[in-house]
């Protein structure tokens, strides 16, 4: 970026005006955890990480407001799809997007995530792009405008 | 052996037969199991990385990671290399977010992460339901008969994926298959 040209900031369609798009990555794998966080950050996310879907819950009822929850299937204490009930139960989280990112790759598994509540499913493995397409699909992909 | 049809009577036979467990080499193929491998290679390790199906000798120093799966067909995916491979592929997989020093729980990680991705992807081929275990790294779990082995090359360096079939062994969730599960 040239100097004296203006910062680009972020917009998100859902979330109009706000300057920071959240994260929350939930793998009980800290280098699954490190790959997903990743991609969001190069995209322009501020991320934070859990271990497992109790973890997970932790995170939120302390106050972190994601805009898009990422959450692996098979986990320990609590999984994915536990999660993604929970999650949907709650009222208060409603608002939260969420992605499975796993390696259950079966019709019938995508069917139940889909149907607990996830909004989107990203199959192991993928690559960043297949993260960033679904994001867009989800409306979710965070884009540089100029003010 | 005794026609199944001979039709006479009941001498358990045919039960018996219809139970006996299935055989991970009449469920999937050696080309098959390479072509989930390598897809996950692409996709995770890089684009550009190719297995070449070349059996070599493991080294002594051999680690393994492995996933169970649980349902029709029970028994374990099992990626197993040498200590300095599954360091490299660790690096790989995390690319530009590895960080400067990688620990042995991040190669651990790793390599646990792999097999995760081969052994899902592998049980969606096979017949269900079933249910994935968690990943585990370290010494394989020891194989009985039923065995598929696939022999690659990755970079010069062997490594092995193992589909070994469990005839009762496997221990924790035989009476609980869909622990994972939660009601719609």
């Amino acid at each position: 970026m040239g100097a004296g040209r203006r910062r680009p900031q972020l917009r998100l369609p859902p979330a109009e005006g706000k300057l920071n798009v959240r994260a929350l990555v939930i793998d009980d794998s800290r280098v699954m955890r490190r790959i997903v966080a990743g991609i969001l950050e190069d995209l322009g996310y501020e991320v934070q990480q859990a271990g497992h879907g109790r973890e997970g819950l932790d995170v939120l009822e302390g106050g972190y407001e994601p805009d898009l929850v990422c959450v692996d299937w098979n986990m320990p204490v609590m999984d994915g799809l536990q999660f993604v009930s929970a999650v949907r139960s709650n009222p208060a989280w409603r608002q939260v997007t969420l992605m499975m990112v796993t390696s259950e790759s079966e019709h019938g598994q995508i069917v139940r995530a889909l149907a607990a509540g996830a909004h989107e499913y990203v199959i192991k493995p993928f690559t960043a792009d297949a993260i960033r397409d679904k994001l867009a699909l989800l409306g979710l992909l965070p884009q540089e405008v100029s003010l | 052996m005794t026609s199944l049809a001979s039709g006479y009577g009941d001498t358990g036979e045919r039960r018996r037969t219809e139970d006996a467990p299935l055989e991970i080499t009449a469920l999937i193929d050696e080309e098959t199991v390479q072509s989930i491998v390598q897809e996950a290679w692409s996709a995770l390790i890089g684009e550009d990385e190719f297995l070449v199906p070349l059996p070599g000798g493991l080294p002594d120093d051999a680690v393994s990671s492995w996933v169970e799966v649980l349902g029709p067909w029970t028994g374990a995916v099992v990626l197993t290399c040498g200590r300095t491979t599954a360091e490299e592929l660790s690096r790989c997989l995390l690319a530009e977010h590895a960080p400067p020093v990688l620990d042995a729980e991040d190669v651990a990680d790793g390599l646990g992460e792999l097999a995760n991705v081969v052994g899902g992807n592998v049980k969606a081929v096979l017949p269900g339901p079933s249910v994935l275990g968690l990943p585990e790294v370290g010494s394989a779990p020891a194989a009985g008969p039923d065995v598929l082995r696939v022999d690659l090359l990755w970079r010069g360096r062997s490594l092995t994926i193992t589909l070994q079939g469990s005839a009762g062994a496997l221990t924790g969730h035989q009476n609980d298959p869909h622990k994972n599960e939660v009601p719609l």
